[in-house]
């Protein structure tokens, strides 16, 4: 997937550049974005470090155990038939509140992990509509703290940082919900497996 | 809005004071724990610097190569009618297709019109209120070998363009 785009990208650059006559700045442009690759880096370095250690603690102290708790009810609407049979509940849980609290490399082994339970005594390679579901909470889930853009905008020096958390709270919540609706419609018109 | 800006600056610290609470009058040594998850955290972030590099290359040269004058002004128009700037139009592009592709866009954005313009605050919302789809959609189900992905990619795709919208109105609402 990153090839390709690398790939893409390169090569309309460099169709256009031919037409545009911008070869100049497009050589120039390759150098930059090594030195500007690693100064994102960087500036993403002590959040992420921050964040992974708050993530280990609220886990290991079962402070995670309690959210999956408090969100269960509305999780039974959203997932009717994995919480009907009791499997991987806790899984989808636990993949659900780190993707609230925006940790997205804790989140994939989480829902890796949860789908390879859901997959037991389905077609096989088959999505069921709660797999579906999964995903589509990975792809737009109700954001808290949306700490790495905060921090980028703080090393670009940034006077609006932290006030965009209400927008993004806004945002989040209403993409999560139509993703959640439509996904549950579609659900009950396909039917499943 | 004040009662707003002070709720945001609240969000934070409260999660660390929280974990800072946990250390304190935990039985475990949480610390450690702390430590721990945080070493996971450095190695990922300096895991990024690899495919970053590339993709920020692209994106870059990209940039220079003068194509993104040309399709944001052929879309423009049609961008700016329904509110959303036409800067943020390769950020709409690459967000869901990789992280990297649209963190590079993002930090482009950032840099071509300032990062407290409309289109900065635009593409900052848009990158906390949507994942990438492809990604997510190759990571999750093709670990499971799962290849029938049914309604998927479309509700997926519609969700991300809806939150492109909603992102840009509700920013305009609140700066």
């Amino acid at each position: 997937m990153l090839g390709k785009c690398f790939s893409i990208l390169c090569i309309i650059s460099f169709i256009f550049a031919i037409f545009c006559g911008n070869m100049d700045e497009v050589s120039k442009s390759v150098l930059q974005g090594c030195e500007k690759s690693v100064s994102v880096c960087f500036s993403l370095v002590g959040v992420m470090v921050l964040w992974n250690g708050i993530m280990e603690v609220l886990k290991e102290s079962g402070i995670i155990k309690i959210v999956s708790r408090v969100l269960t009810p509305v999780l039974r609407l959203i997932f009717p038939r994995s919480f009907k049979g009791g499997a991987a509940t806790e899984e989808i849980t636990a993949c659900i509140s780190a993707s609230m609290l925006g940790v997205s490399n804790a989140v994939t082994p989480l829902a890796i992990n949860a789908i390879s339970k859901m997959e037991r005594g389905t077609k096989k390679g088959y999505a069921t509509n709660d797999m579906i579901m999964l995903c589509m909470l990975g792809c737009a889930c109700f954001n808290i703290i949306p700490t790495t853009i905060i921090a980028l905008r703080e090393a670009k020096g940034a006077e609006i940082t932290y006030q965009i958390i209400v927008p993004v709270w806004i945002c989040s919540l209403a993409c999560m919900v139509v993703g959640v609706i439509l996904c549950r419609i579609l659900g009950k018109i396909y039917g499943d497996s | 809005m004040e009662i707003v800006n002070k709720i945001s600056y609240f969000v934070l610290p409260c999660v660390v004071i929280l974990v800072a609470i946990i250390i304190l009058v935990g039985k475990r040594d949480y610390f450690s724990c702390f430590l721990r998850g945080a070493k996971g955290g450095l190695k990922s972030a300096f895991g990024l610097i690899p495919s970053m590099c590339a993709l920020i290359i692209g994106v870059n040269m990209l940039f220079a190569s003068g194509a993104t004058e040309i399709i944001t002004g052929f879309f423009a128009p049609l961008l700016e009618k329904i509110g959303v700037p036409s800067d943020i139009l390769p950020l709409i592009l690459t967000r869901p297709l990789s992280f990297g592709a649209s963190l590079a866009s993002f930090t482009d954005i950032v840099d071509r019109c300032g990062v407290d313009s409309l289109s900065a605050l635009c593409a900052s919302v848009i990158m906390s209120s949507t994942d990438t789809v492809f990604y997510v959609a190759c990571v999750y189900f093709s670990s499971s070998e799962i290849k029938k992905t049914r309604y998927f990619l479309p509700v997926a795709l519609f969700v991300s363009l809806l939150s492109v919208f909603l992102s840009c109105m509700v920013t305009r609402l609140f700066f």
